[in-house]
């Protein structure tokens, strides 16, 4: 668990500025701060959290605001089909609590040491703890202190998120098929963030890319 | 926006995101025993990936890309995760304080 927690430590500071921003937005939306930690502790997904201040501000219907809410998330779902085989020898109890603090962060840099090191469900546990503490400070700096707050963007903080996936795609990286499976991966995915104008598109350019990962890979095999 | 409709919004999608980190995870083993789902689902974390963060990357212009390739580089030097996150970010740094070109 501690391992998590330490290997998550770099990103963490990603969100941690993230949340400033969050915590910012709430305060000058007047949502109060037990709504906001309401978000935090129960919902627990970032993006889908901004998009939910974004659109109170709209007008919108109640309907529509959970319904693209839970959209943004759909990805959680792929992201748990990837890891049943940490799952393998855990009781239901651990499956349902450990699942709700699983973020892409803390997912990712798990991805990453799944097949290098000996790793169990407490250091996935471990990282979602680390990225759960550091999102509730930010996001309660934030608030509190937003009209002292300098833009965390200059420094160019959001971009380490980007930066630190980079990375992590860089080790999964293998054979010639991966960087096309790659490059029609990005491709789709730009095209269809165009098109929709909403997240669904990142789930299906990942489905759509990983079909065609298969079809090569198929094609490999035949041959 | 009134308190409960709020509260309504933030159980609702709390049910729902838990729902799916869960349900994702259960259904996996049922999933995998259907023809090719478990090769398809072997590709997922990096294209789930790429899909996540390569549009806004773009959207980030030149020097997203510029930083992204540096990421990619130190990373296959060093395989220092937090040191090429770091060499991403200055680059990113340097050009929103018009320090670079």
């Amino acid at each position: 668990m501690k391992n998590g927690f330490l290997s998550n430590l770099p990103i963490s500071l990603s969100v941690f500025s993230y949340g400033i921003v969050l915590g910012i937005i709430c305060n000058t939306k007047s949502i109060d701060y037990l709504q906001l930690m309401l978000m935090n502790i129960f919902i627990f997904a970032g993006s889908s959290q901004f998009v939910i201040v974004d659109m109170l501000s709209n007008n919108l219907s109640l309907s529509t605001i959970i319904g693209t809410a839970i959209l943004i998330n759909m990805r959680y779902f792929l992201i748990g089909t990837t890891l049943d085989k940490l799952f393998l020898n855990s009781s239901i109890k651990q499956k349902l609590l450990i699942m709700h603090f699983v973020t892409d962060e803390s997912w990712a840099i798990t991805m990453k040491n799944i097949k290098e090191k000996n790793i169990t469900v407490y250091f996935l546990l471990g990282g979602g703890l680390c990225i759960f503490l550091s999102w509730i400070l930010g996001t309660s700096i934030g608030y509190f202190f937003a009209q002292l707050i300098i833009e965390p963007k200059n420094y160019g903080l959001d971009f380490a998120f980007y930066a630190m996936f980079v990375a992590i795609l860089t080790t999964m990286y293998k054979t010639k098929n991966d960087l096309f499976t790659f490059f029609i991966t990005a491709f789709i995915a730009i095209i269809f963030e165009k098109l929709l104008d909403n997240s669904i598109y990142i789930l299906i350019s990942a489905l759509l890319g990983s079909l065609f990962s298969l079809i090569m890979n198929k094609k490999v095999e035949d041959e | 926006m009134s308190d409960s409709n709020m509260l309504l919004i933030i159980f609702a999608v709390a049910i729902g995101t838990y729902f799916l980190r869960v349900s994702g995870l259960l259904l996996s083993t049922k999933l995998k025993k259907l023809k090719y789902v478990n090769s398809l689902l072997e590709s997922i974390p990096a294209t789930l990936l790429i899909a996540l963060i390569i549009p806004p990357i773009i959207k980030e212009g030149m020097i997203g890309i510029i930083a992204s390739l540096f990421v990619i580089i130190v990373m296959i030097k060093s395989k220092n995760i937090f040191l090429s996150m770091s060499i991403g970010v200055f680059i990113i740094y340097l050009s929103r304080s018009n320090l670079l070109f």
